[in-house]
């Protein structure tokens, strides 16, 4: 399945790019999806063949275009000389604030894409893609957070852990999409507590201490 | 917002900000006097302690505005019991820091580079917290700076948070919604300055300008190529914040300075500019090395309407209380009886009024006066406490006096605590 667009040549970068701004320009200006790759194709002078060297279908055209969104966000932060420096906590949030500011550019596409789907809050189509990467990057920030003990090892639980995060992650997503505030400053602000919640959630708690407690006195009874 | 053509005010009734005023001032006796005073409101009003308690804690889950509002309401100490001022006052400083990323987010949107790219040095951790934000400290070359950062979405809230305190506020302080909303509309535009970084730039550079050759008196520089919408960026002075300064046991004659140069500046301010820096909190102050005055944080900043100006400094003059003619049409004027008063009432309000006039307006009819006296402070607490334990007081349902006096209040009530802390004789008359 992830042989979307995934496998960008060097050469083929410019293709991929334009089928994606033709296919964004499509649905946007007509709300719906062309009618065929071949009409796509044709309506956009190249050739079917290239199209099908990068995608199958328009379904996997679309989650290359959300995985694309997660690259362009790690592209973004690597860029950051800071960003390697930063707890996993505030790794979280700065993934979180630069991929709000990469869906911005294209917020239109985005809700469209998202209205496709039957059960936008919990399942979104297309984010297949963007969700596998997306959880790898959280993997990796969640061990890195272990080492630093700003996350704990719990027995169970902290398998959960991603899943978790998955779930904020679109709680974010349909948040901003319904935010109305300027410059989405209120999706800052849930960011931000969101983030520190969850943080403080898998860091030590006092849930921690009364589990062991709890597990003193049922020892010690 | 609607057109105010009555009082604000406050509290647990009538006697309005000016009795208030007393029990402001009247703050480090609270401590003695609380539970005195506490009992005959709280039967009255059904204010218990978990009714307080309740509304403390989903004011505090707010943060922003709407526990800058509690903050105000409660500097009158009949609206909440003295514990509960603590905790707002405490509370605010507990609202969680920005995130650093989210401090490089801003300065991105704003100036398109991070901060390390602008300074040489950037704290990732907040120094201080600010009014609505936070402060981080910042070097370039050889210089420091305090670099003041909003929290995202306060802006916003603020009319929103508002309105959640709207009902709460009713209840507590028992005057006709009506009067409430002159008194909360005043209140809902200063914050929604407050938040206006850019405002408080202007204001900051004209008001340092200004005040400029009053002696013993610093200001920061401000850095409008450094600053914006959420952003202001000004010197950072070196000292000691005046609650750590008093720690330090200065000398008499250093307190008298200090507190000489701080009512010379808010003097100069009120009769001079008619613009005054509206929120003397002592975290607002920075003693120098040199033992100088540093001001911070102009975010809330009254101007003083020029015929408000004239009947209110009218009042604060001894020689009016020799004219009861002028004085009566000064209280119609300034809304604290009104034609709905009958002429008991008028009479007793009257009454009252003037008596606490005397009272807080003693030190601009002396030469000198000392702060630092704090038997002057109890007196004006003891005739607070009176005044509000009248039943006349508590049953009348209209608020009185006039809504711009609600910043002038505070500003003085702030500048008398203050001095009483530092224990300074000030020159009030010069």
């Amino acid at each position: 399945m992830e042989k979307t667009g995934k496998k960008t040549t060097k050469k083929s970068v410019p293709l991929f790019d334009k089928i994606k701004t033709a296919y964004i320009d499509h649905v946007l200006t007509h709300g719906k999806e062309p009618a065929s790759v071949f009409l796509f194709a044709k309506n956009n002078k190249m050739k079917e063949d290239d199209f099908y060297e990068h995608f199958s279908s328009f379904e996997s055209l679309n989650k290359g275009i959300w995985k694309s969104f997660f690259d362009e966000v790690i592209t973004r932060l690597q860029a950051e000389t800071i960003y390697s420096d930063y707890s996993a906590r505030e790794k979280l949030l700065a993934f979180y604030f630069t991929w709000i500011e990469v869906l911005k550019s294209n917020r239109s596409y985005v809700r469209w894409s998202i209205e496709q789907s039957k059960r936008p809050e919990t399942n979104p189509k297309n984010l297949s893609s963007f969700k596998k990467a997306f959880l790898q990057y959280v993997e990796d920030l969640l061990n890195e957070g272990k080492e630093t003990e700003e996350v704990l090892n719990r027995p169970v639980i902290s398998d959960r852990y991603k899943d978790g995060i998955w779930i904020q992650t679109l709680f974010i997503l349909n948040f901003w999409l319904r935010d109305e505030s300027s410059s989405f400053e209120k999706t800052d602000a849930i960011i931000e507590k969101l983030v520190n919640l969850a943080f403080e959630l898998m860091g030590k708690s006092p849930l921690d201490s009364m589990v062991d407690l709890a597990k003193f006195l049922y020892q010690n009874r | 917002m609607k057109e105010q053509n009555s009082i604000p005010v406050t509290k647990v009734q009538r006697a309005g900000k000016f009795i208030s005023t007393g029990a402001k001032i009247g703050g480090n006796y609270i401590k003695h006097y609380s539970k005195k005073l506490f009992d005959p409101s709280m039967t009255r009003a059904t204010l218990d302690e978990d009714n307080a308690g309740d509304i403390y804690d989903s004011l505090s889950t707010l943060k922003g505005s709407a526990l800058k509002v509690a903050q105000m309401l409660s500097m009158d100490k009949n609206v909440l019991p003295a514990a509960y001022q603590k905790k707002f006052t405490m509370a605010q400083y507990s609202a969680p820091p920005l995130s650093y990323p989210l401090v490089v987010k801003s300065f991105k949107k704003f100036f398109g580079k991070a901060p390390e790219e602008i300074f040489d040095t950037f704290t990732r951790n907040a120094v201080n917290a600010a009014s609505m934000g936070q402060v981080h400290q910042a070097t370039k070359g050889d210089k420091t700076f305090a670099v003041k950062i909003q929290y995202p979405g306060i802006a916003e809230s603020v009319s929103s948070d508002l309105r959640m305190v709207r009902p709460m506020a009713t209840r507590l302080l028992r005057i006709n919604p009506r009067d409430l909303e002159q008194y909360i509309g005043e209140v809902e535009s200063k914050l929604l300055e407050e938040t206006d970084y850019a405002l408080e730039l202007e204001r900051s550079i004209a008001i340092s300008k200004a005040c400029g050759h009053i002696q013993h008196l610093v200001f920061p520089n401000y850095y409008p190529e450094y600053s914006g919408d959420k952003i202001l960026t000004m010197d950072w002075i070196k000292g000691q914040h005046l609650k750590e300064f008093l720690l330090t046991n200065p000398t008499q004659e250093v307190r008298n300075r200090i507190g000489q140069v701080l009512w010379d500046f808010y003097d100069y301010q009120v009769h001079t500019l008619k613009l005054v820096h509206a929120d003397p909190h002592p975290g607002n102050f920075i003693v120098t090395p040199s033992q100088e005055l540093g001001i911070i944080d102009f975010g809330c900043v009254k101007e003083i309407p020029e015929d408000f100006y004239q009947a209110y400094f009218k009042l604060l003059n001894a020689d009016i209380l020799k004219t009861p003619d002028h004085l009566e049409a000064l209280f119609y004027e300034l809304d604290f009886v009104s034609d709905k008063d009958n002429a008991s009432e008028k009479k007793l309000f009257m009454e009252v009024f003037t008596r606490m006039i005397q009272l807080l307006g003693r030190p601009f009819n002396v030469d000198q006066f000392d702060f630092g006296d704090d038997t002057y402070f109890k007196t004006i607490f003891q005739t607070g406490e009176q005044v509000s334990a009248m039943k006349e007081f508590r049953n009348s349902r209209t608020a009185r006096g006039p809504r711009h006096a609600l910043y002038i209040n505070r500003t003085y009530f702030g500048l008398y605590n203050i001095l009483n802390e530092l224990k300074a004789v000030v020159q009030t008359r010069r």
